[in-house]
């Protein structure tokens, strides 16, 4: 169930009501919770609800298992067992045809015959955000910042449908105590939950989709046909696109969840004003990112060895994030970008630290140009993103080089406008959202209902017939 | 007296600012949407009409109907159409363009032409059907016009398409593909006008279809034909037919793409009645429309699904999405070269 659309309206005024009125009875309310959330997954395709449980499954039992082991090397074992169940079964649905089909060309090149078949595996919506959050989870229980908790905490904590399919990847010590709790029902903090609402459908149904049709899906389905411009434009387009995309949906997830009394962390922060791309990382889908600093960046050694074993540690950090996703070379060539640049960056700065060098000036230029340089190499990677193979990419990257003289009609004023005002209004202080949002909470409900309506009225107006599935659903 | 414990968090306060109780929170958003729905009413109405054919529909009709003649009679649509006049938002669009939050079964994306006006027909070239003119030695100068039109595995072919053959850089390449439309529901989209229209514009010397997979369905009437009527197929061969010669009125060659074979057995075997009723319509045209199957293109040897496919250099590549319907980049790419080789090689066109 795609969030702006009228099934969801209906189905969210549904679970909205029994939120609030089983909100005295902690076990209904749960159960409740979970069925809907179950509903929601189900309504893609009743067949993957089993995936989910047969996940939540596993989780507690590995959880449980670690919990009870009396060594820590059967904590250890138990823990492994399970995030190695968990991953199998990502790696099986996500990563089998991409794995298979390259393991079969490589043995064709050496003239061996097919050693694994070929098959194609539908890939269930979510699964990547339900099994980072399960072995979140489960390290955190082997690492004793959590304690197990009750199979319905967990269940709901797996299956809550606001974050259930594409994230924000919410961790075990931030959602299940307030599961365990009672939510206020007299302070719904519905002005700012509405307002993240209604601004994430303004950057996903009218923003991003007209960015998309505008410039991206052209430049990108035809490279050839494209000019320099175009394809400049292209690509920072696709950096519009993705960001009022994706950060529309988490603003959508974490007003839906607010609005039933529940807090998500914050998943972006103005990515675009990052100065370098520790920066942008910091600020970017910040969720999953602490996720691989925490699970998988720290555990590698972090940067606590010696230089080459830091920039080491962030290129697997970075490559895996990137396979994580999608299974194709484009999305290991991306995180490589980012591992790349995030490895010169850090071993820059401790080489001006080791030499002893005081710390650079930070004049306003110089924060500008560094902005300026790590949207570009930001967008140089959302061209491997974006493409639909590395043929594909490099299409349009050469265009750049080879596409000037020509015309660019795609790249009117609006579209100009569109691009470079999106990227600018993450300069925008959030003082001035707040007051929006205080103006709002004041006014009488007649008038809020207008406004709401209204702003409705434009966002269905002015966005297509039709709204395409968040990015972030396929990975 | 002791009291029972609580069991809401009781205040005596006011809520917090940008706080409020949930009845309210309920009433406000209730309120908002029913006032939207009332403003938006007529669109949302036409959007149930142009939706597939069912219960589904007709509830939403039902529901939509009351509601939209409030909208009219209070002069509320208004807003919507004057609003649509002002951005220069009308025309031909799925859907009518206005703004429908529904997903189509096949819907993706919507891609636009971008270079809406091409040149015109060379001086002396025909525009008779029998008589075609010659375009056999296109070049950079006078380059091919070709004009790819299509639904969802339209777009999936015409984009590897497009782009193969601006590569050659004697070929102006237009990509026109809207996803969830077929030849059954001109009330969803207009394909016959908007072919028309792309025919004017660009004037193509070779056109390119492929449609059918959406078009299982009933037409809409009155009265409606379901598509498990016996009048189905020659009501559905009579638009295909007129498909056809509004490609072909310009005196253009025109190659029609077949379906391929379906994950889904029952869409594969629809698949194979459209490919049916498009090829004999293709040889019925004057001259015969070039109707190329994919079947085994993209299926096995023996005409079966498959997601993938040994290449001409023995490498094994995925040519079809996990939906079981829809084409990979390769997929795309191995339709694509298979019409740039019918072009070279029975339309005797001297491409690159």
């Amino acid at each position: 169930m795609l969030f702006p659309t009228f099934d969801f309206a209906i189905f969210f005024a549904v679970a909205f009501t029994a939120n609030w009125l089983l909100n005295p009875r902690p076990r209904a309310w749960k159960l409740a919770m979970i069925a809907l959330s179950y509903f929601f997954y189900g309504w893609v395709g009743w067949s993957y609800c089993f995936l989910l449980l047969a996940t939540t499954v596993v989780t507690h039992v590995g959880a449980a298992a670690v919990h009870a082991s009396k060594t820590e090397k059967s904590r250890r074992w138990a823990m492994g067992l399970a995030c190695g169940c968990l991953l199998g079964i990502l790696g099986w649905f996500k990563y089998y045809g991409f794995v298979s089909v390259n393991v079969d060309n490589v043995t064709h090149a050496l003239g061996m015959g097919r050693i694994i078949p070929l098959l194609q595996v539908a890939l269930p919506i979510a699964i990547s955000f339900f099994t980072f959050m399960a072995l979140s989870y489960v390290i955190d229980v082997y690492r004793r910042q959590l304690t197990p908790a009750r199979p319905l905490d967990l269940a709901l904590y797996l299956s809550f449908f606001p974050h259930l399919l594409a994230g924000p990847i919410v961790r075990g010590n931030e959602l299940l105590p307030q599961l365990r709790h009672r939510r206020d029902p007299n302070a719904v903090d519905y002005s700012r939950a509405l307002w993240l609402i209604m601004g994430g459908l303004f950057k996903k149904v009218v923003i991003s989709s007209y960015v998309s049709s505008a410039i991206v899906t052209p430049v990108f389905t035809a490279p050839a046909q494209h000019s320099a411009l175009e394809s400049i434009f292209g690509a920072w387009g696709y950096a519009v696109q993705i960001y009022c995309d994706f950060s529309g949906y988490t603003d959508i997830a974490i007003g839906l969840a607010l609005l039933l009394g529940i807090r998500f962390p914050v998943n972006f922060d103005a990515p675009y004003t990052a100065r370098n791309l520790q920066d942008f990382w910091r600020r970017w889908h910040i969720t999953l990112s602490r996720w691989l600093r925490d699970y998988l960046y720290i555990p590698l050694g972090g940067n606590s060895g010696s230089e080459a074993r830091t920039v080491r540690n962030i290129m697997i950090t970075m490559v895996l994030g990137g396979l994580w996703h999608g299974a194709a070379w484009t999305f290991v060539v991306w995180g490589a970008l980012h591992g790349v640049g995030q490895g010169v960056g850090h071993v820059r700065r401790r080489s001006r630290v080791n030499r002893g060098l005081p710390a650079v000036a930070e004049g306003p230029v110089r924060v500008w140009v560094q902005r300026f340089l790590t949207f570009q190499y930001v967008c140089l990677g959302w061209v491997f993103f974006n493409a639909t193979g590395m043929s594909n990419a490099f299409a349009v990257l050469g265009r750049l080089f080879s596409g000037w003289g020509h015309g660019s009609p795609l790249v009117t004023p609006l579209l100009v406008l569109v691009v470079c005002g999106t990227v600018a209004s993450q300069f925008v202080p959030t003082l001035r959202v707040d007051r929006l949002q205080a103006a709002f909470s004041r006014q009488h409900a007649a008038v809020q209902v207008g406004l709401l309506s209204f702003f409705l009225l434009g966002v269905t107006t002015f966005g297509p017939a039709g709204v395409a599935p968040f990015i972030y659903y396929r990975f | 007296m002791a009291t029972e414990p609580s069991t809401e968090p009781q205040t005596e306060e006011a809520p917090p600012r940008g706080t409020a109780r949930w009845p309210r929170v309920l009433a406000v958003s209730v309120g908002a949407f029913l006032l939207w729905m009332l403003l938006f009413a007529p669109t949302l109405q036409h959007n149930a009409q142009v939706s597939p054919i069912g219960t589904r529909r007709t509830v939403a009709l039902d529901i939509l109907r009351p509601i939209a003649a409030t909208s009219r009679f209070l002069q509320l649509s208004h807003i919507v159409s004057e609003t649509d006049a002002l951005t220069g938002r009308t025309g031909n669009r799925p859907g009518d363009g206005s703004g429908a939050v529904v997903i189509g079964p096949f819907h993706r994306h919507h891609f636009h032409l971008h270079h809406p006006t091409g040149p015109p027909p060379p001086p002396g070239a025909t525009t008779t059907t029998s008589t075609l003119p010659d375009i056999g030695h296109p070049s950079a100068a006078n380059k091919l016009r070709v004009l790819i039109v299509g639904d969802s595995l339209g777009i999936d072919m015409g984009g590897p398409l497009q782009n193969d053959l601006t590569n050659t850089g004697v070929v102006q390449a237009e990509l026109d593909g809207r996803e969830s439309t077929g030849l059954t529901r001109p009330d969803y989209f207009n394909w016959p006008a908007e072919l028309q229209s792309d025919m004017i514009s660009i004037h193509p010397q070779v056109v390119v279809i492929m449609m059918g997979a959406n078009d299982p369905q009933d037409f809409a009437g009155p009265p409606d034909i379901p598509y498990s009527s016996p009048r189905w197929n020659p009501t559905y061969a009579s638009r295909v037919s007129t498909f056809m010669q509004i490609a072909e009125a310009g005196g253009a060659r025109v190659i029609w793409m077949g379906m391929p074979p379906m994950q889904n057995g029952q869409l594969s075997s629809e698949m194979s009645d459209i490919n049916t009723i498009d090829q004999s319509q293709a040889s019925l045209q004057h001259p015969p429309v070039n109707f190329i199957s994919c079947w085994t293109l993209l299926g096995t040897a023996q005409g079966t699904y498959t997601p993938f496919i040994t290449n001409g250099s023995g490498q094994v590549v995925n040519v079809r999405t996990p939906d079981g319907t829809h084409l990979t980049p390769a997929g795309g790419e191995v339709l694509s070269q298979s019409i740039i080789n019918y072009m070279k090689g029975t339309l005797h066109i001297d491409l690159p």
